[in-house]
């Protein structure tokens, strides 16, 4: 699927969402307190259904928590924030330190999740923005819970293509994995390289 | 320092758990109220005159910046700030623009306490 975006606008979507995800990452190890080591993001274009399988296999196959935000532009998609549901614990306890007792915990462990989705994907969203001088609407945090397909509920899984973007991230010293990822239709990824590249054009040509 | 009181308006109450500690921590003794609307915000602000609020952005209903702009035609006195995710530029814009103080999340203590004790807040 390579022939869908050119390879100089593939660097420059990957050079932009590196840069917007430094940003998210920076907001993480704030709330968090701890450093937040990143992998290198990879753009994909991906049948919904192997997206899906793609994100059961960073978890060996079990539940996972998400927030998502659909956002809109000149493109539109949805961007989430991926968490093993068995570490999504250990998350809250670092972001709310010792402040909130431990049975309190379980209870408030949605809406923390919900707040740190809020966080980190704004980051992301808003140096996207900034970057390429967007205003980008997004709707409010959903919360969701499950297997990789239900948690990017895409419209037609058997026919679309989606872009898909996924970078790793860990928590050093707490062991927390989770993963960030962008899901854009093709022709909304299209859109967005578009943007991009206008605005690579824009800072070379000074 | 002076008792004062202190609005919190977001729809998160994890995010209103977290911004009440800093402000415990920081100005004990102080009164502080939380919503978590927009609306809300209003109705309590009209029954209490907080001396400062601290308003998130993307809220459902009406949501922060028209709350916002509410906030500055019905209640001049209050201190308001910005207290939100959105790192966007028209955010910032519009909160200078309002002659309001824009605080990005995640909060940073020293921030807020500058907003707190007298300063407009910017990050």
């Amino acid at each position: 699927m390579t022939g869908i975006i050119g390879a100089l606008e593939r660097d420059a979507v990957e050079e932009i969402l590196n840069i917007a995800i430094g940003q998210a990452a920076a907001s993480l190890s704030r709330m968090v307190g701890d450093r937040v080591a990143l992998s290198v993001p990879f753009v994909e274009f991906l049948s919904p259904a192997v997206a899906a399988e793609r994100l059961d296999g960073t978890t060996g196959g079990a539940d996972s928590v998400a927030v998502r935000q659909h956002f809109s532009s000149s493109f539109s998609g949805d961007i989430l924030l991926i968490f093993p549901e068995r570490r999504s614990l250990d998350l809250v306890r670092s972001m709310l330190g010792d402040s909130v007792p431990m049975d309190s915990l379980t209870e408030l462990e949605q809406e923390a999740l919900l707040e740190v989705g809020n966080v980190i994907l704004n980051a992301c969203l808003g140096s996207l923005a900034n970057q390429l001088g967007l205003v980008i609407q997004s709707s409010l945090p959903i919360y969701l819970r499950g297997r990789g397909a239900r948690i990017l509920d895409t419209k037609h899984p058997d026919t679309e293509l989606v872009m898909f973007l996924q970078v790793d991230f860990s928590l050093a010293a707490k062991g927390v994995q989770g993963y960030l990822a962008f899901v854009m239709d093709i022709v909304s990824a299209r859109h967005f390289a578009a943007a991009v590249s206008a605005y690579v054009s824009r800072v070379i040509g000074g | 320092m002076t008792s004062r009181t202190v609005l919190l308006v977001d729809d998160s109450r994890v995010a209103r758990m977290m911004t009440r500690s800093v402000v415990e921590r920081s100005c004990p003794g102080w009164t502080i109220l939380e919503a978590a609307t927009g609306e809300e915000a209003l109705d309590l602000a009209a029954a209490s005159a907080p001396d400062f609020v601290l308003m998130d952005v993307n809220m459902p209903g009406m949501g922060g910046l028209e709350t916002a702009r509410l906030f500055r035609q019905r209640f001049p006195a209050a201190a308001l700030s910005l207290l939100t995710a959105n790192i966007q530029d028209f955010v910032r814009d519009e909160a200078a623009h309002l002659g309001i103080g824009y605080i990005s999340k995640p909060l940073r203590d020293d921030l807020l306490v500058g907003f707190l004790t007298g300063g407009a807040g910017s990050s």
